[in-house]
């Protein structure tokens, strides 16, 4: 099934303005100030003491300054009391949460649970959650991937059957952010008989009322947890969209391009941060009578991963760009920022464990933070493999 | 951030697009002229140059008495994409142009900006630029090229080696050591030196690709009698202007690769249903995920481009020059090799030729294996891949010098 590509996707000539403005500049710097001081390693580190599932992100004191700092309001719709920024707003904020590792609800909320509400939802009923959202009342996240670790909506096994007033779910969900402590969770089920992008739909769940189980993650500061679906009804009114609904795969594929450019960000701020750690101990860890980032060794591949982040972080800001204006490159943008950010985590991993030497292999160093944010982000919704694969599908050049 | 300019940006693009349809050489004219090297400027080419800069389109951002309109930048970077769009460069002579014009502008003295700069700028004569040596490439400052002043004039011998274009030029923007006791990066100077001078030798240089259209030169001086006049501002102020001249246009000249690395990308997308449909169904996959790989970095490389460009208008620092000549490089380096790669068995029976290489052709149309060696020209080249990292290490990262 090769079929060359299409004209519009493939159009790689556009012309941007990558400028800041003054806004997007003081917000940037504003969160980069606010969590470097909030978010320090000593509190990221509380994730990796605590148990899988052991700590509540939305107690701790990090989420509640970011409730009082009006976060959670960031990109809601104004009409729905939220602060109406775009999603270039969005990106550079959670580029700044990735890069400080920030352990709390904020993108499983802002950048997974609301654009779904928002895309699949009526209006009434995304007013009612975002609201809710938006006054930092409730948290929410997405589940779309199943044990098997897949998040294309074609891969969804869980099924939905009418029942009563409602729907009745069935099956398993897994790699759900927050899954044990989120207060709204929006699951994507197909109803029965259904495959591929037909017949999904999109359910809100009540947090507490889902049997939800903690994995043991090599990452605490993204928590992710394994619900069991079987048995929970849904009332018609928590419906955001129904399966059969022919409108729902696009929205459901809006809003996990949102989710996917957002994870390409929070993972490229993680490795800007391995990176300028890494560069930093390039110039004061000193051999042979001199900094060892004066050998050329060292020296060219520092300038492979600095290109590689780079690459990444554009890619990001052009699929910023593209969700926020609506263009028709957004799905093609997404992938090509998830691709980029994955192999530039790639990259940096490598390098940055192996540039410290010794002690970057000690639990004491907190580089080994940073460097499973940056694994466990290229897993989730999809690795820089499957993303590369799904561009070369929107290019026709695959099945 | 946004994903186009303002208006009146889009009006200068529509302006020059309408002036490029009625003005343009056409593909006849060039192809029964083709220009032989980037030394060479065929008939319809000088009157093509010509009428850029009477039109104040052959350098935008200048004033109209150099071929200019006062360009805002944006509408400098407008320009360039457009004349890459459109498979039209402004010169045969991109280093006369690009390089020995301007810094012959900033540094020249007005008999010199009369008798070179502005002609090189009408199309009437074309330049060359003697910086290599057998013993001087990646490490410049080590020429040896002697200039001794004996009264009103320079005494100069010496030897230059891959000068591009030297075999068709009129004059070479030479750089020779004057001063041999100075440190090596202050006893250097450029004189201005006519190719026909008597001791000039050209000795061509046959590349691997295109032996029979040579390009790259050797060039041999042996009391080679030059006036006094023709040094290039100060003596011994060489290396600033090595690397000034190296530096015009900064922040700009990453469009035209930019949009040359695009053109072959969307050849090759062209080209890969049919390399795809060639192929053993379990060899597709991999081949398909290796076209994404160089689809994304194309647009990555613009997106990159287009950053640094932001930051120039921010009043930041220039988009870093050196980080997008080695991506844009390697990235054209990489497709062509995937490129000759997926084309399998007829990458290496191809005989077909399509002679010179049309500078004035951005979308080359040569077999992908030819691309693919002709792309280490680019790596290799004004400063090669391993001189760029050096460059960002040193400059962008700010890693101590070794």
């Amino acid at each position: 099934m090769v079929g060359g590509p299409d004209a519009g996707l493939a159009d790689l000539e556009t012309d941007m303005d990558f400028e800041l403005n003054q806004d997007q500049e003081e917000l940037r710097d504003s969160a980069r100030t606010f969590l470097a001081e909030s978010c320090p390693p000593a509190v990221v580190r509380r994730s990796f003491e605590a148990g899988p599932g052991e700590l509540d992100p939305r107690s701790s004191g990090l989420w509640q300054e970011m409730v009082r700092l009006d976060w959670p309001a960031l990109t809601i719709p104004e009409s729905f009391g939220g602060m109406g920024l775009g999603f270039v707003e969005l990106t550079l904020v959670v580029e700044e949460a990735g890069r400080a590792l920030a352990p709390s609800p904020f993108v499983a909320t802002l950048t997974q649970f609301a654009p779904m509400v928002r895309e699949a939802g009526a209006s009434d009923q995304a007013g009612e959650l975002l609201q809710t959202v938006a006054e930092g009342g409730s948290t929410g996240t997405l589940a779309v991937a199943e044990p098997s670790g897949r998040w294309e909506p074609e891969s969804v096994t869980a099924i939905a059957r009418p029942a009563g007033r409602g729907w009745l779910l069935a099956g398993r969900k897994s790699f759900v952010f927050d899954g044990t402590t989120a207060d709204e969770i929006a699951v994507v089920a197909r109803g029965e008989g259904t495959t591929g992008s037909d017949g999904l739909g999109v359910f809100v769940l009540s947090g507490p009322a889902v049997p939800a189980r903690a994995l043991r993650v090599a990452d605490p500061t993204q928590p992710l947890a394994e619900l069991d679906l079987d048995g929970l009804e849904v009332p018609r009114e928590r419906v955001l969209i129904e399966p059969g609904d022919p409108r729902a795969s696009r929205a459901i594929g809006r809003a996990l391009q949102e989710a996917t450019t957002a994870m390409a960000a929070s993972s490229t701020g993680t490795c800007g941060a391995i990176f300028d750690t890494t560069l930093q101990y390039a110039k004061d860890r000193e051999q042979y009578g001199r900094p060892i980032g004066s050998f050329q060794a060292l020296k060219h591949r520092l300038v492979d991963m600095y290109l590689a982040l780079e690459r990444s972080r554009s890619l990001v800001y052009f699929a910023a760009l593209t969700i926020s204006e609506d263009d028709e490159r957004r799905a093609m943008a997404a992938s090509m920022a998830k691709a980029a950010a994955g192999e530039c985590q790639r990259l940096i991993v490598k390098e940055g464990l192996q540039m410290h030497g010794g002690i970057g292999f000690t639990w004491e160093h907190d580089l080994h933070l940073y460097l499973k944010r940056a694994k466990s982000s290229d897993f989730l919704f999809g690795s820089s493999l499957a993303h590369r694969a799904s561009v070369a599908r929107l290019l026709g050049l695959a099945a | 951030m946004r994903l186009a300019f303002e208006a009146p940006v889009e009006a200068f693009r529509r302006e020059l697009a309408a002036w490029l349809r009625d003005n343009r050489p056409t593909p006849s004219e060039m192809k029964a002229e083709p220009a032989l090297s980037t030394g060479h400027a065929p008939g319809w080419a000088k009157r093509w140059t010509r009428r850029m800069f009477d039109a104040g389109w052959l350098v935008p951002g200048w004033p109209p008495e150099l071929g200019g309109r006062n360009a805002a930048p944006t509408e400098q970077l407008v320009y360039l994409e457009e004349m890459a769009r459109a498979g039209v460069a402004r010169t045969t002579n991109p280093q006369g142009l690009g390089i020995i014009a301007p810094s012959i502008l900033d540094y020249g003295s007005p008999e010199q900006i009369a008798s070179y700069a502005v002609p090189l700028l009408r199309g009437e004569i074309t330049g060359c630029l003697g910086m290599s040596e057998p013993g001087a490439g990646s490490d410049l400052a080590g020429l040896t090229t002697r200039a001794v002043l004996d009264g009103d004039r320079f005494v100069i011998n010496g030897q230059k080696v891959w000068t591009s274009g030297a075999n068709h030029a009129d004059f070479c923007f030479l750089f020779c050591r004057t001063d041999p006791d100075a440190p090596k990066h202050k006893g250097i100077s450029v004189i201005l030196v006519d190719m026909d001078t008597p001791g000039v030798n050209v000795r061509p240089l046959p590349d691997i690709v295109d032996p029979e259209y040579p390009e790259l030169n050797e060039v041999f001086l042996s009391d080679v009698l030059v006036p006094a006049g023709n040094l290039v501002g100060t003596a011994n102020s060489g290396w600033a202007m090595a690397n000034g001249s190296l530096a015009h246009e900064r922040g700009m000249v990453w469009v035209t690769s930019v949009i040359e690395l695009e053109n072959a990308t969307k050849r090759l997308l062209g080209e890969a249903p049919g390399m795809l449909e060639r192929l053993p169904i379990g060899e597709r996959a991999e081949a398909a995920t290796m076209l994404a790989g160089l689809f994304i970095d194309a647009q990555a490389v613009r997106c990159l481009g287009y950053r640094g460009f932001g930051n120039l208008l921010h009043g930041g620092s220039a988009p870093e020059q050196a980080l997008m000549k080695l991506f844009s490089s390697e990235a054209r380096q990489r497709l062509a090799l995937v490129a000759a790669e997926l084309q399998g068995a007829e990458a290496i029976q191809g005989d077909e030729k399509f002679g010179a290489i049309l500078p004035l052709s951005t979308s080359d149309p040569s077999p992908w294996l030819d691309q693919y060696f002709r792309s280490f020209g680019l790596t290799i080249s004004a400063g090669s891949s391993e001189i760029q990292r050096n460059i960002i290490a040193e400059k962008v990262l700010g890693l101590p010098r070794a």
